[in-house]
Formats: C-alpha cells, sequence, structure tokens
C-alpha cells in the first residue's frame, strides 16, 4: 500500500516536473533545477514567509554540501523555519509535491550527513536557537535543535552546570546535528555519548504529525524511542525540541600534556592508565604532524619535536583529582614520557583544548584537502592500529595526521592531499579503504561519532549482515513509511528501495556551477 | 568570470565551520551564504567552476562587513580579507558592486577641502534639523568649528585621516594631549597623508586605493618617525600598504606604523611616574573594533592603557563580535548592520558598564547612534589626566 502511494507520487512528481522544466523560461531556463522547483518555492514562501525560503543557486549550491569531501548533493529549496509550525508546514508542502525533506544544522558533518540527496526541501535549522526552558533542580534544559553546542554550554555556566558532549566542532556545531549523529566528544570517555545525555525529542515525522519521543521521568515506560532517534541521521523525522541532561560541573578539573618521542610509548600509555582503574574525563592523542599543524594557531605550547601527546583530563573532587593525576604522571614517567605538564590555570587548559579542538580545521596547514574516517578500535590494539596506518598511508604516498580519542579508541586518522594533483582523490580513497578493513579486521566498528551519511554508506555491509540491514531499514520505515524524510543516508542503496524511489522522483542534474 | 584570487589562498579552507560563530552577518541569518565559509565555496565556484556570477552571489559578497573576525578564528589562517578584497575588486572593475554614487562619494573623501567644508555644512544642517540623523546613523549633534592641528615636535606622526579628522578632530587632539603627556613631540599629518583608502579598498576600488596609499606615503617619507594612528581601521589599512602595494618601500612604511595604544603600551611607566592621577570614577566596557583585534591583533593594548585611568575596565563576552559599523557598510547594509548592532548593545548591558570605549571611529559613531556613552579610549585617559592636573 505504501509503496503503491510513494509510487504514485514519484510519477506525479516526475510528470509536474517534467512539464515545468520543458516551460521554463528567464533566470528559471538557465538554471534548469530550479525550474521544477517555482511551485513548490511558491507554496513554501505562502507557508512560511518568502523571506525565509531561498530557491537561488547561491543558496542551493552552498545547502547541499557539509564540511566533508561529498560534493554530488543537491538542494531544492532551502527553508529558514522559525518554529515547530514552520517545520510542520514545510514537511507538509513538501509532502503535497512528493519531495522529500532533509534538515541541516551548522553543516560541520564529515559525512554527507546533510548533503541532501534528490533535491529534497532543506530545512536549515540555524533559527531555531533558543533556549527554551532550563530546570537545574531537575537537572534538564529544553533547547531548539539550532543551538549551537558551546552557546548551550555558555548560557548554563551560571547555573553551575553545562551540558557534556563536547564534540570538537562544538564552537560551531548544533544540538540538532548532534542528535542525528549521537555525537561524541573528548569527554565522553567519563560522561558518554549524546544518547546519554537527551531524555526526550519533539519530532515532525514525515506526515507532518509533532511527537515526543522519550520522557523526563527517571524509569521511562513503554520502548526506548528516544534510543532508536538517536543517531538516526534525521532519516526518522526532524527534532524540533530536545530535552537535554544537565551535569553538574566538576568541582576540580586538571589537565594534563604528556609527551612522548614514540607513539607506541603514547599508546601503550593509554592502556595502562584505564588499567589501573583510573577512569579520566578525556584522554586525547595527538600524533606529531598534527601538533604541528594546530601549534601555530593555538599557540598552546605543543612540543613540535614529540612524536606523539596526550592531552588527559581528570576531574572530580579535589582529592580524588590530586591523587589521580599523580598516578597519571608516575604511568607516564614509565612509558618514558619527555615530560609531564599540568595546565597552571583556566588560561593555558582553554589554550591546550582549543589546540586540540582545531585539528580538523588547520589541516591546510599541511595540504588544502583531506579525508577521514572515525573508526573504533580496541583500545589495547591501538599501537599495532596506529603502525598500520602509517603504512597504508605511506604505501600510497600520502600524509597522515592523527588525532584521536585514545581513551575509547576512536581513531581519525585524518588524511591530508591536494585533490588537484591528478590521481590525488583515487589514492586518498583507496588508503581509506584499506584503513576501514584493517580496523574492522581488528575487531573495531566503522564509525564512533561522525555518523554514516553517505560517505560510509557502502562500508555498511562490511559490518553488518542483510539481515541486520533489512531490519534497520524496517525501523526506519515506522518512523517514515514514505521515505522522505533526508533519503538516500546510513543504508547501503540494496536497503532502501524505497529511497531510490524517492531519489529517482526528482531530477538529479542541472546543479549551478 | 575570473575573480584574479590566489587559488593557494582559495583553495586553504576546508569547510570545517569553526568560523561560523565568528562571522557577525552568518550569526544574525543564520545562512550559508552569510558565512565566510560560504562565500569562500562561492568564490570558488566561479573561480574554479565557472558558475555564473548571479545577482545573489553578489548579495553574498556584499554583505560582509569585512570585519575579519573569521581570520582569527581560523586554524588553517584562510586569508579571507584578501580573498574579499579581491572579488570586491574584480566585480568593481565589471561595474557589479559599488554604485556610481558611492565611488563619487569615496573620491571626495581625498580632497581634504571639500571634506570639511561638506561636513561643516552637514554639521549646519544637523543644527537644522533638516537630516534624519538616527535613520542615517549621524552623530545627533557635529561641531561647526574644529580647533586647529597644532605640531609640538617630531618624535612621532599621529594620522589624522579624512572623515575622522572632519567629524572627531577633538578625539586627535585628546590623543596628541596623551602621547604629549606620555614625552613625545606630535606632528599631525593633516593635509600630508589625505585619506589611508580603507573604504575604498573595501568597496572594491584597488587602483584608486594603490594611488592613496603612494599619496600617503610620499607625504610622511623622508624620516623613519614611527606613524601612530587612533583610528583602528586606518591602522590596519596603513599596515597593509605592504601588501597592497607588494613593494620594499610600502613593506617598510607598513612597518612604521603603530595603533597609538600599541606604542602608548610600552611608554605606561613613563606616563603613570610623571603623571600621578585619580581614576575617573566609571566603569569601562571596552569595544574592540575588529580592525584593531583581527587584522592589526592589537587589541589588548587598549585595556592595558586605559586600566590607570578609569575605576574599572570590564571585557565584552561576545568574543569579540563585530558592531556592524563596517565603516560605510551601516549606510549600504542598514538592516544587517542594526541587526548586528543589538548584539553588540546586549553585550554592553550585560557588562553592567556605563561608558563605552571604543578605538574606531566608525564603530563608535554606529554605537552612539543607538544611544550608547562611547567615547575614545584615549579621551578617558586624556579626561583623567586633565582632572589631576588642576
Amino acid at each position: 500500500m505504501v509503496r503503491v502511494v510513494a509510487r504514485t507520487l514519484a510519477e506525479a512528481t516526475r510528470r509536474v516536473l517534467g512539464s515545468r522544466r520543458r516551460t521554463g523560461r528567464g533566470p528559471a531556463a538557465a538554471e534548469p533545477a530550479q525550474a521544477g522547483d517555482a511551485a513548490l518555492a511558491a507554496d513554501l514562501e505562502a507557508a512560511i514567509g518568502a523571506d525565509r525560503v531561498r530557491s537561488d543557486a547561491a543558496a542551493r549550491y552552498l545547502a547541499s554540501r557539509d564540511a566533508s569531501i561529498y560534493r554530488e548533493g543537491n538542494a531544492g529549496p532551502v527553508c529558514y523555519p522559525d518554529s515547530t509550525a514552520d517545520v510542520v508546514a514545510c514537511v507538509q508542502v513538501a509532502a503535497r509535491h512528493g519531495r522529500a525533506v532533509s534538515p541541516r544544522g551548522a553543516g560541520t558533518g564529515l559525512a554527507g550527513g546533510a548533503a541532501p540527496l534528490g533535491r529534497p526541501v532543506v530545512l536549515s535549522m540555524t533559527r531555531m536557537d533558543k533556549l527554551l526552558e532550563i530546570d537545574v533542580d531537575n537537572g534538564v534544559a529544553w533547547v531548539q535543535p539550532g543551538i549551537v553546542n558551546l552557546d548551550l554550554t555558555r548560557a548554563l555556566a551560571p547555573h553551575g552546570v553545562h551540558y557534556a558532549p563536547d564534540p570538537s566542532s562544538q564552537a560551531a556545531c548544533t544540538i540538532g546535528g548532534n542528535v542525528a549523529n549521537n555525537s561524541g566528544g573528548p569527554h565522553c570517555l567519563a560522561y558518554g555519548v549524546t544518547s546519554a545525555h537527551v531524555l526526550a525529542v519533539e519530532v515532525v515525522l514525515s506526515d507532518g504529525s509533532v511527537v515526543t519521543l522519550g520522557d523526563l521521568s527517571a524509569e521511562p515506560v513503554g520502548y526506548d524511542l528516544r534510543g532508536a532517534f538517536v543517531g538516526s541521521e534525521g532519516m526518522c523525522g526532524i527534532a524540533t525540541a530536545v530535552a537535554v541532561r544537565l551535569t553538574p560541573d566538576p568541582p576540580a578539573v586538571r589537565t594534563m600534556l604528556l609527551c612522548f618521542d614514540d607513539v607506541s610509548d603514547a599508546a601503550a600509555t593509554v592502556s595502562a592508565i584505564i588499567a589501573d582503574g583510573i577512569v579520566p574525563a578525556a584522554i586525547e592523542m595527538m600524533d606529531q604532524r598534527c601538533v604541528r599543524a594546530v601549534e601555530d594557531f593555538a599557540q598552546a605550547g605543543y612540543p613540535e619535536d614529540a612524536a606523539a601527546v596526550l592531552l588527559v583530563e581528570v576531574d572530580g573532587p579535589a582529592g580524588g583529582v590530586s591523587i589521580a593525576s599523580e598516578r597519571i604522571a608516575g604511568i607516564a614517567r614509565r612509558y618514558q614520557a619527555m615530560s609531564v605538564r599540568t595546565a597552571a590555570d583556566e588560561d593555558e587548559r582553554a589554550r591546550l583544548w582549543k589546540g586540540r579542538k582545531s585539528a580538523f580545521g588547520a589541516v591546510a596547514n599541511v595540504m588544502p584537502d583531506y579525508y577521514l574516517h572515525d573508526t573504533v578500535v580496541p583500545r589495547t590494539r591501538l599501537v599495532e592500529v596506529l603502525e598500520s596506518i602509517y603504512e597504508i598511508v605511506d604505501r600510497y604516498d600520502l600524509i597522515v595526521l592523527n588525532v584521536f580519542h585514545a581513551g575509547d579508541g576512536n581513531l581519525h586518522p585524518i588524511l591530508a592531499y591536494d585533490s588537484r594533483v591528478p590521481g590525488a582523490d583515487e589514492r586518498v580513497h583507496a588508503a581509506g579503504r584499506e584503513i576501514i578493513t584493517m580496523s574492522l579486521d581488528m575487531g573495531g566498528a566503522l564509525t564512533g561519532e561522525h555518523g554514516i551519511g553517505v560517505e560510509k554508506r557502502e562500508h555498511m555491509s562490511r559490518m553488518f549482515s542483510e539481515v541486520d540491514l533489512d531490519q534497520q531499514a524496517r525501523l526506519r520505515a515506522s518512523f517514515d513509511p514514505y521515505c522522505r524524510m533526508n533519503p538516500g543516508k546510513v543504508l547501503p542503496s540494496a536497503h532502501s528501495c524505497s529511497d531510490i524511489a524517492a531519489l529517482r522522483a526528482s531530477d538529479a542534474s542541472g546543479v549551478w556551477g | 568570470m575570473d575573480l584574479g584570487l590566489n587559488d593557494d589562498e582559495l583553495v586553504a579552507c576546508v569547510s570545517c565551520g569553526l568560523c561560523l560563530p565568528h562571522c557577525p552577518t552568518f550569526v544574525v541569518t543564520g545562512r550559508d551564504t552569510e558565512s565566510p565559509r560560504g562565500r569562500i565555496a562561492l568564490m570558488r565556484a566561479v573561480q574554479n567552476e565557472g558558475a555564473p556570477v548571479t545577482d545573489d552571489l553578489i548579495r553574498s559578497m556584499e554583505t560582509c562587513v569585512q570585519c575579519r573576525g573569521c581570520e582569527t578564528a581560523c586554524p588553517s589562517a584562510v586569508p579571507f580579507g584578501h580573498l574579499m578584497e579581491g572579488t570586491r575588486a574584480a566585480l568593481a572593475a565589471e561595474g557589479r558592486i559599488t554604485p556610481r554614487w558611492q565611488r563619487l562619494a569615496l573620491k571626495g573623501l581625498r580632497h581634504r577641502w571639500l571634506l570639511m567644508a561638506g561636513s561643516t555644512l552637514l554639521a549646519l544642517a544637523i543644527r537644522l534639523r533638516l537630516v534624519p540623523t538616527r535613520r542615517l546613523g549621524l552623530p545627533a549633534r557635529m561641531a561647526l568649528r574644529r580647533p586647529r592641528l597644532r605640531t609640538s615636535g617630531t618624535d612621532v606622526w599621529l594620522f589624522t585621516g579624512c572623515v575622522m579628522d572632519a567629524w572627531q578632530r577633538d578625539v586627535h587632539l585628546a590623543v596628541q594631549r596623551v602621547l604629549e603627556a606620555a614625552g613625545a613631540g606630535v606632528e599631525p599629518t593633516g593635509g600630508a597623508a589625505p585619506c589611508c583608502g580603507a573604504l575604498h579598498i573595501h568597496a572594491g576600488l584597488e587602483s584608486e586605493t594603490k594611488a592613496m596609499a603612494r599619496q600617503v606615503m610620499a607625504g610622511l617619507s623622508g624620516d623613519g618617525r614611527p606613524i601612530l594612528v587612533d583610528a583602528a581601521g586606518c591602522g590596519a589599512a596603513l599596515k597593509d600598504y605592504g601588501h597592497l602595494l607588494g613593494t620594499d618601500e610600502a613593506r617598510a612604511f607598513s612597518a612604521r606604523v603603530y595603533d597609538v595604544h600599541e606604542w602608548l603600551a610600552g611608554r605606561l611607566g613613563e606616563l603613570q611616574s610623571q603623571h600621578p592621577v585619580d581614576p575617573l570614577d566609571v566603569t569601562v566596557a571596552v569595544q574592540d573594533p575588529c580592525h584593531l583585534r583581527h587584522v592589526q591583533r592589537a587589541h589588548q593594548a587598549v585595556p592595558e592603557v586605559l586600566q590607570p585611568f578609569v575605576a574599572s575596565v570590564v571585557a565584552l563576552d561576545d568574543d569579540g563580535l563585530c558592531c556592524g559599523a563596517g565603516g560605510a557598510y551601516s549606510v549600504m547594509e542598514a538592516d544587517l548592520s542594526r541587526a548586528i548592532r543589538e548584539r553588540k548593545t546586549a553585550a554592553v548591558a550585560r557588562s553592567g558598564a556605563s561608558v563605552v570605549a571604543s578605538a574606531n571611529p566608525g564603530c563608535s559613531l554606529h554605537l552612539a547612534a543607538a544611544g550608547l556613552d562611547v567615547r575614545h579610549p584615549l579621551e578617558l585617559v586624556d579626561q583623567a589626566l586633565s582632572a589631576s592636573r588642576v
């Protein structure tokens, strides 16, 4: 039944688009992709206001991309909703036109998750950036999805609480994007990833209905639909309000920089710290190339002669913090640390973190493009994995900057290259595939926190069986039977048949520029 | 269309998005077309992919305040200011931006007598309530007469510029008194260096700017005297002559240029030891002009110089986000400019300060038009010094 409806809608759209494209004229004729959108854009404008819909080439071009190197996205009209009601209206208009909807936060994603496929209506959530309600006593705040992660934490600061997940892009990325990707961050080692900090989500489903998944009680009853929604990469619906857990600020924090002249010593130190029973708030590792790329910008005093550095943070009651940091210093020295430095004040601590969190952005100091995976490997095999990465990269004559959440084995080998050099793209992708295969062979997982998006879609079958993937497709279909929400992501093409129909329904060619 | 941009500079953006929260137009609009990352992607689309220069693309470039807050936020040090100046130069050369009336007005800034006479007329018109000052962002009252500039020695030049000299000569005089109190003989540049060209390069008038740069350099050549600037925008422009003209002579000239606070910060000891002062009883919020903070990166000198002379100096909590003035931007893009200013006035309100110190005339006019009590930092220092002299 559903499929019949979808097919009918698809056929109708194709006809409408086809006829309109032929009769296009004026500026629209020069930009074929725009022509078929005129009626759709007009309806969207009528629904939420002309000043909040953009269907010009420049706006659509920019809404077609995120921070990854994926460039095949193709946005339809771009809407800037202000409220849940606006989102509902946009979803309904899109449905009437048989078009899909792709939500977008700050576009800092690294896997093409926000790249719109099949010219959907793009909902840019940046204007829904309000902190709706703070309940410090119960440790919860309702926020709109477009609020920037760091802005939320800053707004909470006077209350002595913060929002714990802190992706490296936290200065720019939005909570909505964090929910979509179940994002992590350095401090997720001790505090857990986004799903542990989202209590409930208000969601607009593909038929325009609004539901609240999860609730604020300590022991929610029924299936954990909130859990299914967090990390669904926009394919189950659009979050329009999020209840986030507030984490009390720790009474004491100590941030240490451990420097090593051998990468394996650094990796071994990580395992030894955890084996010692200490759970630091964060353990981050950067190799030499990465340190050199960030130090110019951050001026944090990272030693550029160290082969690897560990940034370790411990927090909690002052007594515990000081004992733990002494033990960590002892372990580091046992593994031949060149130096052990403790941040003297908040300013030094901030600069150390600034360096770590600007690693991706600093790559252009080395090369103008980068390709990134974020596989997770067992911590005990870090040394082996790193050696393999360096070996693979050497073989493909590439440059790698390693920066990662060492505490939970979440790698981020940044393959830096210049896409203007012929053949570079192919080499980078081939090396990426080998890194994934190697990580999975070592007992790892495909992605830690960046999501699957389109970038890693085809690698899903290396990790999941056909049965697994079919079940995932069915879960998705139970939220969005029409496959209209951010279609074409996560599931390999063979497992999202109705997505394919949705994508084919609209013209994928004729992008401006 | 070839924008003539340096390809290595253009590809240096990896699209990470860390610039977004530091871009005033992205922050108020939430639109990628109004963000540094988006603007660079559009420049690339035009230059490398042959995309047509549409009106919407031009809007994206025109709405940039050129505050360069994105540059200090960029881990890869993308030289956004140069890319934007290059793009505007290419667009202006084709007549796609900077309308004729604006070009004419900018031309006038080079002609000192015209500017002074025009300003007097404007001051008169304002007195007679013939000009809607609020709507145009003009000062509610302007002096009809300007006190004379005088030379007190030849230790340093004080760059007086164009509009600031016509509209805010009081500030120059206060700055000069402070410099003299620090033991320096001051020569105001006056007609020797009529205009730095900052507004012209922002409008994409590259060849005109170069001609003005040569004129300024010729007027202040002949000795290695430091050139002190009390307007952040002019200081940034003068410091960029080396890049603009690409000659050794221009680079040597730029190396002589200092923001006046930068220069005073190194002589604070002398100033304080010779002139014990009672600090003014005010709490001052320091507004960092973008061209001091993000371009010259010399903003830390302002609170340092101000601190001993006022009861309390507070920093704003907005990460140095632009106030929206942007030279002619507040006139050309009035709506956006005001939306941006609202965030700044809110930050000032949060700070609890009664006075705002701004080291740039554009910012101070723009903020004063929103009803804030705005002074040049050295006006406050001068006030404290003269109060203790009595």
